[in-house]
């Protein structure tokens, strides 16, 4: 009875750690072990990652062997410089817009509506409207440009190496906003309206209330956003992969494309598995410094 | 999948005679054919509206010179954008009209060269055809930008750019098919074209149903499916050019006329991740023509055949 007891819970744990340990454990450790097989000796080496890591060709390659103001610099720094731009300008946009839309503006609601529409839209057709938000003639950012006669920024952008990762990054903000302002919006509800109310009568200004009141109150909501966002921008893949393919020459790629061309361009899963890897390291160490900080 | 086992021998299925010549090439292993061709389509040159031309008074070029003096003169016509409209999906519209110069300006040899790695993308004689006849109408505004492909054929239906490089499934795909005319580049001795096959997978549940019906979609099928308004031409020798919907029937006798040689298409053919590359590369010289270099250089070091 009493070991009937004891099993009771190991019944009811089976079935999930099964489920993880065929499609979560063993494909991590699975991926794990092809990045190092090597395809034409059948042997464990780091060829794979060797090759990965100084590939040549500008769609595939991972750090560029010299660097210049624009891009091609590498499928690794295009993500970093993803994540530069693209986590701040979500996370203190969001946080701005949140803010204005539950204390200042009345009907948010259906403004908030029309911003989570960027998370509701697959990202691959997401990255198909980037590309027509930034196409000559008919995209909404290079008509502005034209309206006000820059005329560098009036064309393409993502035919151009120096504007191309710029208007992906760009347009990921449109398609990711929703997501913090929503997140940001429902925390809000949680702070009382008194502590609001009782800054205001004591001649605290919008910014003071902003900065004193509300921000600190939102810190886990902040970490959320940040770390999810975060998680996006280094395995973004559908948006490049629909809009620019990783080009022109390469200055858009970005590493989970790069899994992807091995993976499916190149028929190479061990060299798709290696670059798999990186991405994972990649990610790890933003990871724990999250947790870290938070826990702290 | 012949060498594994899974597909079915077609060599007494359909008789290789009857097929335009080479089309099987790529489906015979061992001395068997292994798939039936049932349809083609070409990329046969410049497409241009013939009302278009003639209210400008434009005539189609014989030879470079004229080609160039035809580019200048559209070029001077108020509302045209660019002479030439360039498609752009994945890129692979770009790499179609670059090929078409490689072919009429180098030879339909240069073109299998490429192909096969013979020539690197950096010898001399393509670093010619690039430098001195491709690039200089990018650099002189002939060519637009990349637009999405079925985007420009709108554009340039109504007359925003003159020309458009494109495959014969254009036919299809504009309002009155009558006014459409096209050119080659003057000189070419071949243009690019692409069978679709069938296969037989060797464990089909109705094996003889399946290969009676392939040998009617290898034969009379063609000539069915060439008299649709899919822009196709029959591999079929047998299949009369009559049956052709009328717009094909037009672009079938100019090619005969010509005595176009039909030529694998480079980037299909290489395929793998040169494909996407080679898209790419032609892309970045559309809009930088000064990085030509660097893109023939990239191209040959990444080849399968020329790698390293």
């Amino acid at each position: 009875m009493r070991l009937a007891k004891h099993l009771r819970p190991l019944v009811f744990l089976a079935p999930p750690f099964t489920l993880i340990a065929v499609f979560v454990i063993y494909p991590i450790l699975a991926t794990f072990y092809y990045s190092f097989y090597d395809k034409n000796t059948g042997l464990l080496s780091l060829n794979n990652y060797k090759e990965v890591l100084l590939s040549s060709n500008p769609l595939n390659m991972i750090i560029a062997r010299s660097f210049s103001h624009t891009p091609p610099w590498g499928a690794l720094v295009h993500n970093l410089v993803w994540v530069a731009l693209h986590v701040p300008i979500v996370t203190f946009l969001g946080l701005i817009i949140a803010y204005l839309l539950k204390y200042h503006v009345r009907g948010s609601t259906i403004i908030k509506a029309i911003l989570f529409l960027g998370i509701v839209i697959p990202p691959a057709v997401g990255g198909l409207i980037i590309r027509f938000m930034f196409e000559a003639d008919i995209g909404i950012v290079p008509i502005l440009f034209s309206y006000v006669g820059v005329e560098s920024l009036s064309k393409t952008w993502t035919l151009y190496p120096q504007t191309a990762l710029l208007a992906l990054i760009l347009g990921s903000v449109w398609l990711w906003l929703g997501f913090s302002v929503t997140v940001f919006a429902a925390a809000m509800e949680t702070i009382p309206r008194s502590h609001i109310e009782a800054a205001k009568v004591f001649g605290a200004s919008t910014w003071q209330i902003f900065y004193r009141i509300v921000a600190p109150q939102l810190k886990p909501a902040i970490t959320v956003v940040v770390v999810m966002t975060l998680l996006w921008d280094l395995k973004i893949f559908d948006i490049v992969y629909a809009s620019t393919g990783g080009g022109p020459g390469g200055s858009t790629t970005v590493l989970a494309l790069v899994m992807y061309n091995y993976f499916a361009r190149a028929l190479d899963y061990y060299k798709s598995a290696a670059v798999a890897v990186i991405l994972t390291l990649v990610v790890i160490p933003f990871i724990v410094l999250i947790i870290r900080r938070e826990r702290g | 999948m012949a060498k594994k086992g899974h597909i079915v021998d077609l060599t007494t299925v359909i008789n290789k005679d009857d097929y335009v010549a080479g089309v099987l090439d790529s489906v015979t292993w061992d001395g068997k054919i292994w798939a039936a061709p049932f349809t083609m389509w070409l990329k046969p040159g410049f497409w241009y509206r013939k009302s278009f031309f003639q209210a400008h008074g434009l005539s189609e070029p014989k030879t470079w010179d004229e080609f160039k003096s035809l580019l200048d003169k559209i070029k001077g016509i108020s509302g045209v954008k660019n002479p030439i409209v360039t498609g752009d999906g994945v890129g692979w519209p770009v790499s179609d009209v670059t090929e078409h110069f490689i072919i009429a300006i180098g030879g339909p040899q240069l073109q299998l060269d490429l192909i096969s790695g013979k020539v690197k993308f950096n010898d001399a004689r393509v670093k010619s055809v690039f430098e001195a006849y491709l690039v200089p109408p990018i650099k002189a505004g002939h060519f637009s930008e990349p637009i999405e492909w079925t985007k420009a054929v709108e554009l340039w239906w109504k007359g925003d750019y003159a020309l458009y490089f494109m495959g014969t499934w254009i036919t299809g795909m504009v309002e009155n098919p009558d006014d459409l005319g096209f050119f080659p580049l003057p000189g070419a001795k071949g243009v690019v074209g692409g069978t679709d096959y069938i296969f037989v997978p060797k464990h089909s549940a109705n094996l003889n149903a399946a290969l009676e019906f392939l040998k009617w979609l290898a034969t009379e099928g063609q000539v069915v499916h060439g008299s649709t308004k899919a822009g196709k031409i029959p591999t079929w020798v047998k299949a009369s050019p009559g049956a052709l919907w009328k717009p094909m029937q037009d672009v079938y006798r100019k090619v005969q006329d010509l005595k176009l040689a039909i030529l694998p298409d480079m980037d299909d053919t290489v395929g793998g991740d040169w494909q996407t590359l080679f898209w790419d590369q032609l892309k970045l010289l559309w809009v930088s023509p000064d990085k030509l270099g660097s893109v023939l250089d990239t191209l040959t070091r990444e080849h399968p055949a020329t790698k390293g």
